[in-house]
Order: C-alpha cells, then sequence, then structure tokens
C-alpha cells in the first residue's frame, strides 16, 4: 500500500491549511524525514517531512488553497509498487470530471450526473479519524467534522467532552476565509471572542498582599469566583512556608475595582500588570476554580514569568458547574441564607469555620460588590455553563502543570479533570469537595510547595 | 401486604423458598445427591427431609444423568421437580436431559407438552474445589433456547427467583454462586417471585455502567464504592437473568453512561459478558459509547487448585478497580 500524506494538524485551531510551498515534485524520490512541503496557517509556517520512502505521486494539494486538515495532499508509493489506476486517484474536482467522461460509456445522460459525483470538497468524510461512536453522533448533530477536533483521548481518540468543548468554542479564525481578524492590543492565548477591553487606559493593577515574605521563587496565588486573597490564609495555617506569597485579588472581588472584565484575557491583562508593577520575577502560578482558568490564561500567553502552574479545582476544563450554587451564592445576604450555599463547597462542613462564614459574610453585605460578581457570574457562567475552555492552553504549555482536585467536588465535578493531557499530573483527594486547599490543606501546601522548590 | 423480613443467607433464603413451594404445591418436590439426611453438598436442603418426608426430598444415585432424566420425566407427567446438582460442573454429565430433552419437549411436540422442572447449580470458584468442581458453566445452558437460566446474586433474588421458577412452566436453569451461601440479605416472609428476565439496577451512577452477575454483583458495588471516593460515579447492573436476557435495562444504562464493563467468572471467551458487549454494539447504544466496551471475565484456564492462583483466575475487585479506572480515562 502506498503510504498517504496528509495536511497535518499543526495548530490547536487549525481545520484548514494552505500549502505554501512543495520542496518536491510529482515522481520524484524521497527519503523518510526529508522534507516535503511547507504549510502556513493564520499563525505560523511549518515544514512537514516525508512519513515514508519512496516515490512522490499523485500530489492533489495545490499551492495556495485551503485544505482540510487530515487531506490526502500525494501519496508515497514504495519502490516496485504499482501505481493507482488514474481513476482512483485521489485529484481535485477538475481531473475528475476530464478522466471520467473518457472511461464511462457513452450515455447521454452520464456526463450531466456526473458533477454530483465528483466529491464535494472540503466535506471530507472523517472515518480516518479515531472516534467514539458518541463523539461520531455528537460532532454529525452539530455539523463539526471530526477532524477538525482535538481527540483527547487514547492515542488521540476523539470523546465526548472534546466535541463538546468544540461545540462551546466559536468557529476557528482559519475557517473565515480572506478577511482578516481585527488586530487587537494584546495577543491572545484563548480562543474564545474577545470583545474590544472596555477600559480606556492600560490595564488597572490589582489588589494584593504579600501573605508571606521569603527568598526564594515567590509563589503567586488566585482565588476563586466569590472570594478573595483571604481565602488562602486557612492553607498558610497549615505548615511553615519558606518562600514568598504573593496573593491577588481578582477584577470585582475583594480590594480590587469593582469592574466586569470582558473576558479571561482581560483579566490575564490585569494580573500581568500587577505581577510587572511588583517586579515578580520567576514564579509558580496558583490558581482556584476560576482563579484557575485564569492563571492557566497568564501562563499561556506568556508575558508573564510563569514556571509552573498549580490549578486548584479549576474552572474551564468542561461545561458543567453548579448554577443553582453560583445563583443562591451570589443572591444570599445573612448567615442563614449563605450557609447552606457554603457547605456545598466542602466534603466536610465542619471545615467551615466560624471566621470563614463570617468572612464570606462580610463580602456579602457590600452589594456592590456582590452587583459586580453576580455580573461576572452571568459573564463567565452564563445558565450554569461554563463559557470558557482552558483544555486547550493546558496542552499547549511547557511548564510542570498540576491539577489538584476533590473527588467529592459539587460545584465543578471532578470527573472533568480527566483526560487532560497525559504531561498534566492529576492529584484527587477523596472525601473532599471544591476546596481542597481548605480541606486537604496540609497536602495542598506540601504539593505547593514541592513544585516552587524545584 | 405485610411481610415480617429477616436476615436470611443465601442458602437459608434456598431452603425457604423450597419449603413454601412444596408446602403450596403438592406436586413440588425435591431430588438429588445426599439431599435427604445429609442436608446436601453444601447444606442447602438442610432438614426439609424431616418436614416434608423422604418420599418428596428424595436422594437419588450418583447418576447425574439418571436424576435429571427421572426429573424432566416427572416434570412431563405434571409434577415440579426441583433437582440439585452437587456440582454444577457435573452439567456436563446430564447434558442429554437438559437440553436435548427438557429444552426441545415443548417445541418438538408441538406445545402439546411444557417441561416445568428447575435445576439447581452450585456454581464457581474460590472455595478450593480445584479445576472440576469450581466452574461456571451457565454460558454453556444459556446458549440453549427453551432454557432460562437465571442468576441471583441476594438472598431476596435467591428465593424470589427460585419460587417464580417453579411457576414456570418451562425449564429454569438455576445457577447459585457456592460463596454467595453464606451471605445474608433481607428476605420477606411468606411467598413472594421476582421475575424471570429482569436484570436490577444496584446501584446508579452516571460516569460508566457495570453490567455484572451473579457474585460480582457484591465485587462490583465494593469496586464501586472506592470509585465514587475518586469521583468516578459507576451504575452497577445485576444482569440476574442470562436468558432471556433483560437487554432493555441494559441498553438503558449504556445510554446514560456511554461505558460499559461486563465482569462475570465465567471464562471470558463466548461468556455472558461477551454476549452483552455484542448486543450492546448492536444495539441503539452503540451511538452512546464513549469508550470501547470491556469485558472481565475468567481466564482461559481450567481453575487451579492453588488458592492464590485460584483467586488470579476470575475478577477480582482490584481488577475492577483497574478497568474502571481505565475506561473512565476514556479506556484503551
Amino acid at each position: 500500500m502506498p503510504v498517504e500524506v496528509i495536511l497535518p494538524k499543526v495548530d490547536m485551531d487549525m481545520a484548514t491549511g494552505r500549502i505554501s510551498r512543495w520542496y518536491v515534485g510529482e515522481g520524484a524520490t524521497v527519503k523518510k524525514g526529508d522534507l516535503l512541503f511547507e504549510i502556513e496557517t493564520d499563525k505560523a509556517a511549518m515544514e512537514i517531512d516525508a512519513p515514508a520512502s519512496g516515490t512522490i505521486r499523485d500530489i492533489s494539494g495545490k499551492e495556495g488553497i485551503d485544505i482540510p486538515v487530515g487531506e490526502a495532499v500525494a501519496w508515497i508509493y514504495a519502490e516496485g509498487e504499482a501505481t493507482k489506476p488514474a481513476k482512483d486517484a485521489v485529484a481535485d474536482a477538475t481531473p475528475v470530471q476530464e478522466v471520467v467522461p473518457a472511461a464511462a460509456a457513452p450515455v447521454a445522460a452520464a456526463p450531466a450526473a456526473l458533477p454530483e459525483l465528483a466529491p464535494a470538497n472540503p466535506g471530507k468524510p472523517s472515518n480516518g479519524t479515531r472516534a467514539t461512536p458518541l463523539a461520531r453522533r455528537l460532532a454529525a448533530a452539530a455539523g463539526l467534522q471530526l477532524d477538525a477536533i482535538a481527540g483527547s483521548g487514547p492515542r488521540g481518540r476523539v470523546m465526548r467532552s472534546d466535541v463538546e468543548t468544540a461545540i462551546a468554542a466559536p468557529a476557528p479564525a482559519a475557517s473565515v476565509p480572506a478577511k482578516p481578524a481585527p488586530i487587537v492590543s494584546r495577543p491572545s492565548a484563548s480562543s474564545q471572542p474577545r470583545p474590544a477591553p472596555q477600559r480606556s487606559a492600560g490595564a488597572a493593577p490589582l489588589n494584593f498582599a504579600w501573605l508571606r515574605q521569603g527568598e526564594g521563587r515567590p509563589i503567586v496565588l488566585i482565588h476563586g469566583f466569590g472570594a478573595d486573597l483571604n481565602s488562602w490564609r486557612p492553607m498558610l495555617a497549615a505548615g511553615p512556608v519558606d518562600a514568598p506569597l504573593l496573593a491577588l485579588d481578582l477584577p470585582g472581588h475583594g480590594g480590587s475595582p469593582r469592574q466586569t472584565p470582558a473576558d479571561l484575557d482581560a483579566i490575564a491583562c490585569d494580573v500581568e500588570a500587577t505581577l510587572a508593577a511588583l517586579d515578580v520575577g520567576p514564579a509558580l502560578l496558583v490558581g482556584h476554580s476560576f482563579g484557575g482558568a485564569v492563571a492557566a490564561t497568564v501562563a499561556a500567553r506568556g508575558h508573564a514569568d510563569v514556571r509552573a502552574l498549580a490549578l486548584i479545582a479549576p474552572a474551564g476544563l468542561g461545561p458543567e458547574i453548579n448554577g443553582a450554587f453560583l445563583q443562591g451564592f451570589v443572591r444570599a445576604k445573612s448567615e442563614a441564607s449563605l450557609t447552606p450555599w457554603l457547605r456545598l463547597l466542602v466534603a466536610d462542613e465542619a471545615v467551615l469555620s466560624k471566621p470563614f462564614v463570617n468572612a464570606t459574610l462580610a463580602q456579602a453585605a457590600d452589594a456592590e460588590l456582590r452587583a459586580a460578581q453576580a455580573e461576572i457570574s452571568d459573564r463567565f457562567f452564563a445558565d450554569g455553563t461554563q463559557t470558557f475552555d482552558i483544555r486547550g492552553l493546558l496542552a499547549a504549555l511547557r511548564m510542570p502543570v498540576r491539577v489538584i482536585v476533590g473527588a467529592n467536588d459539587r460545584i465543578i465535578p471532578a470527573s472533568q479533570s480527566l483526560g487532560l493531557p497525559g504531561e498534566v499530573a492529576l492529584h484527587v483527594f477523596a472525601a473532599t469537595g471544591h476546596m481542597p486547599q481548605v480541606e486537604r490543606r496540609e497536602q495542598v501546601l506540601k504539593i505547593l510547595l514541592e513544585m516552587v522548590r524545584v | 401486604m405485610d411481610q415480617a423480613v429477616r436476615e436470611l443467607s443465601y442458602a437459608q433464603a434456598i431452603q425457604e423458598a423450597m419449603a413454601i413451594a412444596m408446602e403450596t404445591d403438592e406436586r413440588v418436590f425435591l431430588m438429588g445427591e445426599d439431599i435427604g439426611v445429609y442436608g446436601g453438598a453444601f447444606q442447602v436442603t438442610g432438614d426439609l427431609v424431616e418436614r416434608f418426608g423422604a418420599d418428596r426430598v428424595i436422594d437419588t444415585p450418583i447418576s447425574e444423568l439418571g436424576g435429571a432424566g427421572v426429573a424432566v420425566g416427572a416434570a412431563v407427567t405434571g409434577l415440579r421437580p426441583i433437582f440439585e446438582f452437587q456440582f454444577s460442573d457435573f452439567a456436563t454429565l446430564a447434558m442429554e436431559q437438559i437440553v436435548n430433552q427438557a429444552a426441545k419437549m415443548r417445541y418438538m411436540l408441538g406445545g402439546a407438552v411444557s417441561v416445568p422442572v428447575v435445576m439447581r447449580f452450585p456454581a464457581g470458584s474460590g472455595t478450593g474445589a480445584a479445576a472440576q468442581h469450581s466452574q461456571s458453566l451457565e454460558a454453556w445452558l444459556g446458549h440453549v433456547p427453551g432454557l432460562k437460566v437465571i442468576q441471583p446474586a441476594t438472598p431476596y433474588d435467591a428465593k424470589g427467583m427460585l419460587l417464580a421458577a417453579v411457576a414456570d412452566p418451562d425449564p429454569v436453569m438455576i445457577f447459585e454462586h457456592k460463596l454467595l451461601y453464606k451471605t445474608k440479605g433481607p428476605v420477606p416472609e411468606g411467598y413472594y417471585t421476582v421475575p424471570i428476565g429482569k436484570a436490577a439496577i444496584r446501584r446508579e451512577g452516571r460516569d460508566l455502567t457495570i453490567v455484572a452477575t451473579s457474585i460480582m454483583v457484591h465485587k462490583a458495588l465494593e469496586a464501586a464504592k472506592t470509585l465514587e471516593a475518586e469521583g468516578i460515579d459507576v451504575e452497577v447492573v445485576d444482569l440476574r437473568t442470562i436468558r432471556p436476557m433483560d437487554k432493555e435495562t441494559v441498553i438503558e444504562s449504556v445510554k446514560k453512561t456511554s461505558r460499559l464493563l461486563c465482569v462475570y467468572e465465567g471464562v471470558k471467551t463466548l461468556g455472558v459478558g461477551a454476549e452483552v458487549s455484542a448486543m450492546i454494539a448492536e444495539s441503539e447504544a452503540f451511538d452512546f459509547l464513549d469508550a470501547p466496551i470491556v469485558r472481565l471475565g475468567g481466564a482461559e484456564t481450567p481453575i487451579p487448585y492453588n488458592p492464590d492462583l485460584e483467586k488470579a483466575t476470575v475478577p477480582q475487585v482490584p481488577d475492577i478497580l483497574a478497568a474502571a479506572r481505565s475506561l473512565a480515562m476514556g479506556g484503551r
């Protein structure tokens, strides 16, 4: 069998690509690893090597046209291997129409019917893609091409979660031909829709506190939705900390400006500006829940010097989140109405200390703060759904990444942390809810200190 | 109806079911080797011979073929025999009567007769009884149209399904795992039946379906508890009947969870789980699968005498845990 040369996927968001230049011609002899062609996406140009040794034939991927990812662009035949008859050759539509009428019997109706038989590019069948039956069905129902979806399962298998992620994400830029994306002032790491930032001036630094001073690489902590930088204090009580420890307040939280950021990139901008203003060098970035998604975005953007990333019960790994909790939490104004929601945060409610409840209650009394948070909740968790996705970001990171979750998380199901890239370490604590840093404070602190000492 | 519920062992529940069947229907009687004064190889019949007399609790000679033939003949002539094998392995000796006679007679005589015989088979490994006394041959009989084949997993089901079997007009084969005989569970007093052909969902879950039979139901439930703490929410389906199989319950469960693990003690190849997995692959649930189906069955070997090897040849809780974790990550 000849070896198929396909247009490879070189970018997470890539659905089509363009061959900018072939280095070899029809009939050329190539060795495995020789340069074949160069492809061009919105973001990069890349050289593609021969997957096998032999003779290049049936080059169908013409330079300069959009070709779906996974499409055969040429075949490599081994020495002495018979080439396929011309009518079976993978070719673009024009030669098919020329060849077939000549070979077909001279029936009058036949030529008129032929154009329908020709393959309608780019509707490439997805049969070659490894995918579960469920993923195939969901992708077909959503009108998505399987080969445009990155598979997170074993051997790159596309699974339900991948299709759901693809459905939640907007169409990749590559599928919008010719129209250049609007130029934005900051580089983007995520594939979310990014309305222009609402602030006119530069990023406003966030409220912060050095919870510990010390020597060495700092740990930067970003809290979750509805919390503030003080929410890290219980963890610090669990043991000695010798690393400097900086905690930030997210926009619309704690002492930070009461505003509703447009998207994760906007928050990441604020974090970056704050770290720059404080002259924070190489750091371990830690985020809890929504703050985890922020931390992953900061790490992926590459503006801050993030050397390692720890995500505690992170948001952005799947669509589901406890919408009732978000609504109830934001609305609650008394201890009586707040406590039932706080119980959902933990597996063992004994850890809900009086100071913890009181601190949360103090925030609830601030109507302006809660109003800002209600807006943030509506924007990022519309209809009880996580509208953003950090899986793609994690796959691209080149730093140590650890995900720490509680098996009994009732806010974001722990199962969303499954199927992450293999190099991402996953810590699952049994009998633990959404706040491992509180319920398993010693262990979580130990993990963070291990990461920062590397 | 108020029926007091007691804790009974699986063996006691079977004995009670047989006593009730004999009390309520004079056509019912028991046959088997050493079921009289000895009380049965696993003490299931116990003192029934004292309560019902040697005419209704009949010790047979050591000939499974002869005993099964008498039981089938008695059933055809209108009685309701319950025939006990000492070990399910000896079903092989009675295959002619079970497969060619009991299963075929109603069909070949155009419905003129039925064969309401019940046969009980102590089955499975774990007792150190070695290769000829430890097998799980339910799939052999499950392969034969005309038979009904059940594997109750709890004392409640053991009693209710045995009474349903006695009331059934067709031959019913009951495989009772030897290690279940001493397990206890709630059993109501008096007469009740549990339908043949209906699976039971023993635990609801959303991440993964384990379809298990007999003792494997308990191992699956134990594994599910551990997996729950790891954030994997397992649904455990107790198949209960392998012929006729309750396809609907299994299909609906797999449609919900998108992942299927079959756990059974019989040899993996051509076993009960092979049928369940093929059935799902052919069903509407196929389009709901989000990972390859996995089977955990007995090893392709006779059951060894060495106790460690004996354990190693059939699925154990750690095997179920490993398979379920792998499936939760997307499988192979």
